[in-house]
């Protein structure tokens, strides 16, 4: 029988986008285990192959968006993901969980601080894909859609010469194809040197199939089931990457 | 002993104020906002300002502002409110249960208070009124007002 690899979704007080990433990580094949952050030792990621961070607001996005999960999350397992990293291990931040990555050190340099707007944002956004290659965006078109919902979803670095950088090193996986929320080079998601970390303030999750979206006459274009939305392709790409690396 | 800390934001410019307000006012008056911590502690002073850093900063998109003088300049007024002593305050919470989950921190963390800074720029002193009268909640908060130089 196939064994099918196994994704935990951590959670943290405030988490609440884990039971419909779960449900889009079991669509394309996952095996999935939703593990309170109270309860997380370092045994408990064995033989897993994805480590998720789901969408939310962790902490109540006290202090700022990420920082009390990152603080919890080094206090009570320490380096337990990087080495889950460094061992082979894919991680994938969504929207809140894309901010505790970047306060984690897991993806290269970058804040994500609030919206030029000053306004949560709650809206469908098109995306440009730049790594092609990456595990989690292989199976995407050049451009496509998701939607989004924050508050504080600007990347920001230290220089502005850095975000420049992270164009041209391809760690800027995702663009926006407009300023959306005043992010550098419209970064809407990071990927660390390995491609195994990617980090993306959008909701794949939100957008499993044609219902989803809002022009009810939309179709994929990618052949086969044409009714399944970008998100099916972003977690099917990762279970293939996942699969084939561990065959 | 006591310290105060503020912290303010590098990346997010002043925007209109009358955003703030249920009714606007004549002028176009702008506001940051910045946090400010005051530290009851004993113990190593550099133990609890490492310990501020690490907790509360985020290097690449703020500043750190040590002591009691206001960080931003050129405001007509600042409002400055909180949570009332008693009121439940979740965020200091969550950071306390941070502070107890280490072990040996340097320094004993007697309390903290959290307040908000409105900088309000480019309005009347006597503004301030409307800014407390629509953003303070006098059933959880207490607030007070440091008018500008000018």
């Amino acid at each position: 029988m196939e064994e099918r690899p196994c994704a935990v979704l951590l959670k943290f007080p405030g988490t609440n986008c884990d039971e419909e990433t779960a449900r889009a990580l079991e669509a394309v094949g996952f095996v999935t285990e939703v593990i309170p952050i109270s309860v997380l030792k370092p045994e408990k990621l064995v033989g897993v192959s994805l480590v998720v961070l789901s969408g939310g607001f962790s902490y109540g996005d006290y202090v700022m968006a990420g920082r009390l999960a990152r603080l919890v999350t080094e206090q009570k397992v320490g380096e337990t993901l990087k080495e889950f990293r460094d061992n082979g291990g894919y991680l994938l931040g969504i929207c809140n969980g894309f901010q505790i990555l970047t306060q984690l050190d897991l993806l290269p340099a970058g804040s994500l601080v609030e919206n030029t707007s000053g306004r949560f944002q709650c809206q469908w956004v098109t995306l440009k894909n730049r790594a092609p290659e990456s595990p989690f965006l292989s199976g995407l078109p050049e451009s496509f859609e998701f939607p989004i919902a924050h508050a504080e979803g600007r990347l920001v670095t230290t220089e502005s010469s850095e975000a420049a950088g992270y164009l041209e090193s391809g760690a800027a996986a995702l663009t926006y194809s407009t300023d959306v929320n005043g992010s550098f080079e419209q970064i809407a998601g990071l990927q660390d040197e390995s491609g195994r970390v990617f980090g993306l303030m959008p909701h794949p999750e939100r957008f499993m199939s044609q219902e989803d979206h809002y022009d009810p006459d939309w179709s994929n274009g990618q052949g086969g089931d044409e009714t399944r939305g970008s998100g099916y392709y972003l977690f099917r790409s990762l279970y293939d990457s996942v699969t084939s690396t561990s065959e | 002993m006591r310290e105060f800390f503020e912290i303010s934001d590098r990346f997010i410019e002043a925007a209109d104020a009358n955003g703030l307000l249920y009714e606007p006012l004549d002028g176009g008056l702008t506001f940051r906002r910045t946090r400010r911590y005051e530290v009851e502690f004993e113990g190593d002073k550099s133990a609890l300002e490492s310990f501020v850093r690490k907790t509360l900063l985020d290097e690449i998109s703020q500043d750190f502002h040590e002591g009691d003088a206001p960080a931003l300049k050129g405001f007509t007024f600042v409002l400055e409110y909180g949570m009332k002593p008693g009121a439940l305050d979740l965020e200091k919470e969550a950071i306390l249960t941070y502070y107890r989950g280490i072990k040996d921190p340097g320094f004993e963390l007697k309390d903290l208070k959290i307040r908000q800074q409105l900088y309000v720029f480019d309005a009347k002193a006597t503004d301030s009124d409307r800014f407390i009268r629509d953003i303070c909640n006098g059933a959880i908060h207490n607030w007070s007002v440091i008018q500008g130089a000018n």
